[in-house]
């Protein structure tokens, strides 16, 4: 059954909870979930689980291809494990500058939180190595 | 536009440079920018000024801690849970961690008047307590100011980033309560690290319930992205830990971002943005510079300043002049009408007030610098030059057509100065007085340490990397390293472990470190000090201002350097030693004396001018053998030839040629060959520019200094072609040739920027003359005093007893019972005995009961001098070494112990008194020690005389018996050596070899740019002087930097155009050895180490010292 089954069963006249679309479809929802994923109120369990806000969820480092939107200042798309992404809005981003004073374990990053296919990605370009890296899965 | 900026003045915990800020605004088309440092206005003024100059809207303000304000009990009393942990801040000092961040910006006067007393008060409150701004404090003095909610430091910034917005929602309540309806802005950070959104929303939507305005600000600490290095090192350092720092920044996001970019950082929230522009809006500080604010005159009932002024000036006059001339009577009328119309009476009566105290205690004083050149100075006693004998032209000091603040600089007896000092603080209240800050600031080896440490490396090795370098600029380190012959094998070579630390090091090149005191600056006003800027303790445990002299002077408020002069001290002190060798009445008071002495101009110029004043460096010494003083305006041609202006435009040559009619004097006009009589047609001094425009073109003296100001700032060609043409239009209708005014404009305009003022050097040469005659009618006094005031002068006080042993004063070592603290003089004037001071380890708490001891009876031998002094064993042991216990007690073999068997008796001894209080009379014969046979059985010591010396140098940094190289003549005069007194009689370019314990070593700059060294060595017949030019420096610099005597061989320089000097092709080391093979130590006595200092150097005038570079060049 789909996450969003039981709105979708609404029905007005029973007096017990119907399934109802609340969105009309997939471009109206987005910007509800956007909203919600930027809310500081809203803080997602795996948060709370490691005590950080940011880098939480399912840690993966693997180098993706992406297509940059120069006018959005983001990635267009990505393509992961022979699939192509495209991206849905741009949910954060972030900038990592660490142990400038050490070459090995220097770190030069811009950092982008994406929403795709449902999903959420972090995708970050590295700048020491001019690569882009998907670097986590969140929730 | 940046409302939130710190510069390098939130000293480490800021990286841009105040230019470069104001210059990307106005690269960026901001019309406005605030500057909001931490914790004060340190950078505010020159800011404000640069800002203005730069056409954008300065808005001052500062980054303040507050008192917590969302809670009403104790941070402690909340659950761990709730509690708000601030970060150890760096550039907050003692406030640092105890308090929240707030950002304050000055709307108008009221606001800065209030800010600059809230830092006062938070800063000078206690010395203990942390510079925190108390809440009620701000709610009552937040008029004129906007508040701005602060940083992720800030209490609601924090408490949203802890989650909890309950704490955030009750400060912002409570902060905004603090300012004005409309004053208080809720600040907003996107600084793109992962907590940003939530932090920029949280406190968007809580200023939303609470109905408050929000600002996009970005908290800069840098200009370009690239510069976050920097801060991270400093504020690394700052805090002193390592990398990351305190703050453990996630990124470099801190930089100066332009208007677009924050606005798509903000693009949710485009009200943010508008508010900065809002805001600067409102900012409209005008601090009024240009004004001058003169602090309260004494001033009698029914009288004004001027009147006050102008009578005591006409008394003055009838002390100064008899019979008083109609000269000086014009003078003085003239002076008395432009001080009146200028409104400067008060500042004089403030500094006649002070001068006048100092001279009813008998404190030594004298006034330096232009004001020499006013008779009214003169008059009131503050300046001791008499202006119409040496023509000394009061437009230079004072000039009508510009009203500038006149600066009066006091010199004092340098150890009764605090006495003046506390008088100032009783007479204008310690409300209205504080002292003058100066700003430090990183030279190369501040920055090597300061990232070092950043980089946490080891002590050990942040010290082996910042020693050995030489005083330079930090952002000439890997060009120094490149190329001075003495960091050939330095550990910073290393690029590829010290590459980046080097590189890093650079760029901190001139950053400020910390806030100094000023020597001697004290600001005074007339309101209360705080109204006027902030104020806070300095590390001497005085209150210093924030600002410096320069921020002073453009706020126009009254600065006074009240100056300690130690050859002021070292005068009075050979003058009371005289006095009761002699009689009070057989010595004169030395600054009254006619300067008419032959035998003194002699003295002089023989260049035997060791410790007189502003005539001992090297190179005046040099001069001196040139020029040949012979009377009193010689004095003051010397002092002024000496600096770097008459230097660089090449002055010396053609004076010393004229004067000895080598070349003829050369002038185009024969007015100005009147104008320059003195320094035979050479525009040496500043006040001749003003005669020369006066008599050529017809100037009056007030134009004539505008002109001489004009010609020496950097003017653009069309300004000076305005300048050319109008003077040459008006000396030729005053019918000189065009010729002639052109040649007369062409060498106006070639000196007038290298002049020296006449006034100064002739302040200075009364004191000059004072010690010279000092120094040959009592020169065992004199000796004595320099050594009593040490450190000063140019030399160390070895030389100075050597010197002193060279003109026949006998050398008396310390001894327990016949030394005091202090050099004395014995023997009728013949011989100075050393003073117990100086001998290493000594401590007050000993020299004091050595003192009271002698006062009761002599030491008897050393069991006594222990059970009545309980000296210490260090110091006790320091003492036998240096022979102060010498002849003292008794053996069993009927002779005084030596120095071997009182060291091995010193222990036992130690441990019998503190066992039993009380040494027996007889310990030394019932306990003979085992000492080693004596080296030397003829002397009381039983010491060899090498050892001896060695043990002088070590204890108490002199020779005592004789020169270190007296010992190794024998050796030396095998090598072919010639000593010091001999050189003036070879001849011109004769080979040498020489050799010469180190005294200085000096690297200034040239003119060519190229790098020579200037070595000042003694041998134990006199100084010699060396040039080490470039090519000999690069194969002897690490010999130079690493030892302390040498053997130099080179050609002698001996003409009277150039004076005595050699010029070396070889510097070998040189080790005195006893006949034995062991070296004598020299380390106390010389310290080894890097060339001197290119500017300066201990003691010794700036400007003589890096000068001297062209005496030789070329």
């Amino acid at each position: 059954m789909g996450r969003n089954s039981a709105i979708k069963r609404f029905d007005p006249a029973k007096e017990a909870g119907q399934p109802l679309d609340l969105f009309s479809g997939r471009d109206a929802r987005r910007p509800v979930i956007v909203e919600l994923l930027r809310s500081p109120w809203i803080v997602r369990g795996s948060q709370i689980a490691s005590g950080t806000s940011g880098h939480s969820g399912k840690r993966r480092e693997m180098e993706v291809e992406v297509i940059w939107n120069g006018a959005r200042r983001a990635p267009a798309t990505f393509q992961m494990n022979g699939k192509r992404y495209t991206v849905d809005a741009l949910v954060q981003t972030w900038t990592i500058e660490r142990a400038w004073w050490d070459p090995r374990t220097r770190l030069s990053r811009r950092c982008f939180r994406v929403l795709a296919r449902g999903g959420l990605y972090d995708l970050a370009y590295d700048c020491l190595t001019g690569r882009w890296l998907l670097v986590g899965v969140v929730d | 536009m940046h409302l939130h900026v710190h510069s390098r003045f939130s000293f480490m915990d800021g990286a841009a440079n105040l230019d470069a800020l104001i210059g990307r605004a106005v690269e960026l088309g901001m019309p406005a920018l605030a500057l909001t440092d931490h914790q004060g206005l340190y950078g505010a003024i020159r800011f404000y000024r640069a800002a203005l100059m730069a056409g954008i809207r300065p808005i001052i303000g500062a980054e303040v801690v507050v008192e917590t304000a969302g809670l009403f009990g104790e941070e402690g009393d909340l659950p761990p849970e709730e509690r708000l942990h601030i970060p150890a801040a760096v550039g907050f000092g003692r406030a640092a961690g105890r308090g929240f961040h707030l950002t304050l910006l000055v709307k108008d006067m009221t606001g800065y008047r209030n800010l600059c007393g809230l830092l006062a008060r938070a800063h000078v409150r206690s010395a203990e307590e942390p510079s925190v701004v108390p809440l009620a404090d701000l709610a009552r003095h937040s008029e004129g100011l906007i508040g701005l909610s602060g940083c992720t430091n800030g209490e609601a910034g924090a408490a949203v980033l802890a989650g909890l917005g309950w704490r955030a929602e009750a400060t912002l309540k409570r902060l905004s309560r603090c300012f004005a309806p409309g004053d208080f802005y809720v600040e907003l950070m996107q600084l793109l690290t992962p907590e940003s959104p939530r932090y920029v929303s949280g406190l968007a939507a809580i200023a939303q319930r609470l109905h408050l305005p929000v600002v996009a600000t970005n908290n800069v600490h840098y200009v370009e992205r690239r510069q976050f290095r920097l801060h991270d090192v400093l504020s690394a350092a700052g805090a002193g830990g390592g990398l990351p720092g305190p703050y453990e920044r996630q990124n470099a996001e801190l930089w100066f971002k332009p208007a677009g970019e924050m606005r798509r950082l903000f693009a949710d929230l485009p009200q943010a943005c508008d508010a900065t522009l809002a805001i600067a809006e409102r900012c409209n500080l005008d601090l009024g510079l240009g004004a001058f604010h003169f602090p309260g005159a004494k001033v009698p009932p029914g009288e004004t300043p001027y009147s006050t002024l102008a009578k005591a000036a006409w008394q003055g006059l009838e002390r100064r002049y008899r019979p008083v001339t109609p000269a000086s009577v014009a003078r003085l009328q003239h002076e008395l009408s432009v001080i009146q119309d200028l409104g400067f009476s008060e500042y004089f009566l403030v500094v006649k007030d002070i001068v006048d105290f100092a001279r009813s205690r008998g404190i030594r004083c004298s006034g330096r610098g232009s004001a020499g050149d006013s008779i009214v100075t003169y008059l009131l006693g503050i300046t001791d030059a008499d202006p119409i004998r040496h023509d000394l032209l009061f437009e230079r000091f004072l000039n009508p057509e510009r009203r500038q603040m006149p600066d009066i600089d006091v010199d004092f007896d340098s150890r009764r100065r605090d006495e003046v000092i506390e008088y100032i603080y009783r007479r204008f209240g310690s409300e209205h007085v504080a002292m003058v800050a100066t700003v430090q600031t990183m030279t190369a080896r501040g920055a090597v340490r300061t990232v070092a440490r950043a980089f946490e490396l080891p002590p050990d090795e942040v010290n082996s990397l910042s020693r050995h370098l030489p005083w330079v600029s930090a952002h000439r380190l890997r060009e120094v390293l490149d190329t001075y012959p003495e960091c050939a094998s330095h550990p910073l070579k290393d690029t590829a472990r010290y590459g980046l630390l080097t590189e890093l090091a650079e760029e901190l090149s001139g950053c400020p470190m910390h806030l100094g005191t000023h020597l001697g600056g004290f600001i005074i006003t007339r309101e209360p000090i705080d109204t006027w800027m902030p104020l806070q303790w300095a590390a001497k445990g005085v209150v210093v201002s924030q600002y410096d002299k320069d921020d002073i002077e453009a706020l126009g408020l009254v600065k006074m350097d009240i100056l300690g002069l130690r050859m002021h001290s070292a005068i009075s002190d050979t003058v009371e030693l005289a006095r009761s060798r002699v009689g009070t009445d057989a010595v004169p008071e030395p600054f009254e004396l006619v300067p008419d002495d032959p035998s003194v101009y002699e003295l002089i110029a023989s260049a035997d001018t060791v410790g007189m004043f502003q005539l001992e460096s090297s190179g005046q010494r040099n001069l001196a053998m040139r020029l040949k003083e012979r009377d009193f305006e010689d004095i003051i041609a010397a002092i002024s030839l000496f600096r770097p202006g008459p230097l660089e435009a090449e002055m010396i040559t053609p004076f010393i040629r004229r004067r000895h009619g080598i070349e003829p004097v050369r002038v185009p006009h024969p007015a100005m060959g009147e104008v320059l009589r003195d320094s035979y047609g050479v525009i040496l001094y500043q006040e001749q520019v003003l005669r020369v425009a006066s008599a050529i073109a017809g100037f009056s003296l007030a134009e004539a200094d505008s002109l001489r100001r004009a010609m020496t700032k950097g003017r653009s060609r069309e300004e000076m072609e305005a300048i050319h043409g109008h003077f040459v239009t008006r000396a030729v209708g005053l019918g000189v040739a065009r010729d002639a005014a052109e040649e007369a404009f062409r060498q106006l305009q070639g000196f007038a920027a290298y002049g020296f003022c006449k006034a100064h050097a002739a302040c200075f040469a009364v004191v000059s003359y004072a010690s010279a005659w000092l120094k040959r009618y009592y020169p065992a006094e004199f000796a004595a005093s320099i050594l009593n005031n040490e450190p000063m002068g140019f030399y160390t006080p070895r030389l100075v007893v050597n010197d002193a042993r060279r003109h026949g004063i006998g050398i008396l070592p310390p001894h327990v019972n016949a030394s005091r603290g202090r050099y004395t003089v014995e023997d009728d004037g013949r011989s100075i005995r050393v003073g117990l001071r100086d001998v290493h380890e000594m401590t007050q708490r000993l020299l004091s009961a050595i003192e009271r001891e002698q006062d009761v009876r002599p030491f008897r031998d050393l069991a006594d001098f222990l059970r009545r002094t309980r000296a210490e064993a260090p110091a006790a042991e320091s003492l036998i070494r240096v022979g102060a216990l010498d002849g003292l007690g008794s053996t069993d073999a009927g002779r005084p112990p030596t120095r071997d068997e009182l060291l091995a008796l010193l222990p036992e001894m130690k441990a019998v008194i503190a066992r039993e209080g009380v040494a027996g009379d007889d310990v030394l014969v019932l306990a003979p020690a085992k000492a080693r046979t004596p080296e030397d059985p003829t002397h009381v010591s039983g010491w060899s005389r090498a050892r001896r010396l060695s043990a002088e140098l070590e204890i108490v940094g002199l020779s005592l018996e004789c020169h270190p190289l007296a010992l190794a003549r024998a050796d030396l005069e095998r090598r072919g050596v010639t000593w010091a007194r001999d050189l003036p009689r070879l001849a011109d370019r004769t080979r040498v070899r020489v050799a010469g314990v180190r005294e200085r070593a000096q690297t200034p700059r040239t003119r060519s740019g190229k790098r020579t060294c200037f070595l000042t060595l003694e041998d134990p017949t006199g100084l010699l002087d060396v040039v080490v030019f470039e090519d000999a420096l690069n194969r002897a610099g690490e010999t130079i930097v690493k030892h302390r005597a040498y053997v130099v061989e080179g050609v002698l320089q001996n003409n009277q155009e150039r004076g005595i000097a050699i010029i070396a092709d070889r510097v070998e080391p040189y080790v005195v050895r006893t006949a034995s093979g062991v070296p004598v130590r020299m380390r106390r006595g010389v310290p080894s180490g890097p060339m001197g200092p290119s500017l300066g150097g201990a003691g010794a005038p700036e400007e003589e010292s890096w000068a001297a570079a062209d005496l030789y060049d070329g």
